[in-house]
């Protein structure tokens, strides 16, 4: 079979990435919120949407920086918060490595958790689709969108969006989604468990560090489970 | 001085997204490294997911006793049987809301 031109892959990758907005929306709302009651500016708050573009570094950044933390330790935090991105990165290089500048550039930009987890799946099929990079682009672009526009949405509804709604949920809401359906195996149902135990014991580590060393912990136990599952 | 923060925090955080396919790092991984790649989706956000779900946003305490347990629980529940995850994510989110504002 022919592989998909660059425009349907691009479609693929938008309607790939729509139903997460669900949560998506809510969260860079919650997000647009937090913001201005932190003391951020409109301008601070919508373009941090865009300089920073990942959610929990910038409810993170808007929170240390209301707190009045030292410069160095908000940069310090929300960099070490974001560090799990190069494992994003080292996963999907191979795909990527043979694109042009421009490319990698802007899809280095774009790979957030949600465009990362979506469309790698389509680089791992076999044989993986000769245009898959439009893919990202529009699962990527997708998620760009939306999150400016509900950080805008945010910061214009401003405290009149009760906290009461529990919007802040909808993010491991979409990341439940993402993940539940690829628990096929034990070796991945345990990977998820020891992380998450991981997660909820690290948290008083410094700096956030509880994320990527969660993060390191559920690989490196999925990746022995299958190696002893497979020698027994 | 936000400003300086922000783009800084930001260009680093666009530096790791880009890192291993940038250029700047001209030999490719192994093979042997897939067998762990394959584990970073659910690694990275299932830790997420449970320090969403099983911290209290207060104290930083770790709970099993609260209302997002429940509504998490469910939403595994609803994506395991529907894979949808627009239904996942409303089960999620509509249940937290009732168990916070109507029990």
């Amino acid at each position: 079979m022919a592989h998909p031109t660059p425009t349907q892959e691009f479609l693929l990758g938008i309607r790939d990435q729509l139903p997460l907005q669900l949560g998506v929306v809510p969260f860079g709302m919650v997000f647009g919120v937090l913001g201005i009651a932190s003391g951020l500016s409109d301008w601070q708050t919508i373009l941090m949407s865009s300089i920073l573009f990942g959610g929990a570094s910038q409810v993170v950044f808007a929170q240390l920086w209301m707190a009045g933390a030292a410069p160095w330790i908000v940069g310090t935090s929300v960099t070490v918060l974001n560090l799990r991105h190069v494992l994003y990165s080292v996963t999907i290089a191979k795909y990527l490595r043979p694109l042009s500048l421009g490319w990698r550039i802007i899809l280095g930009y774009l790979l957030t958790d949600e465009a990362f987890a979506v469309s790698i799946k389509r680089f791992e099929n076999t044989p993986p689709p000769e245009n898959a990079h439009f893919h990202l682009l529009g699962s990527g672009l997708t998620l760009w969108s939306f999150w400016q526009i509900s950080t805008i949405a945010g910061v214009l509804l401003g405290a009149t969006l009760p906290a009461r709604l529990n919007l802040d949920f909808a993010i491991p809401m979409t990341f439940i989604a993402i993940v539940a359906p690829m628990l096929r195996h034990s070796p991945h149902l345990l990977a998820a468990l020891s992380s998450g135990l991981a997660a909820v014991f690290g948290q008083d580590l410094p700096w956030n560090i509880w994320i990527i060393a969660a993060a390191l912990t559920g690989i490196l136990v999925g990746a022995f489970a299958e190696r002893w599952t497979r020698a027994t | 001085m936000i400003w300086i923060v922000m783009v800084s925090a930001g260009f680093a955080t666009f530096l790791m997204r880009m890192s291993m396919f940038s250029g700047l790092i001209q030999r490719p991984l192994p093979p042997s490294v897939d067998r762990y790649l394959k584990y970073v989706p659910i690694a990275v956000l299932s830790s997420i997911i449970a320090a969403s779900i099983f911290i209290e946003p207060e104290t930083h305490a770790p709970t099993v006793m609260n209302s997002r347990v429940i509504a998490g629980a469910i939403a595994v529940f609803v994506a395991l049987r529907t894979k949808s995850v627009i239904a996942t994510i409303a089960a999620g989110l509509g249940c937290l809301w009732v168990f916070e504002n109507l029990i």
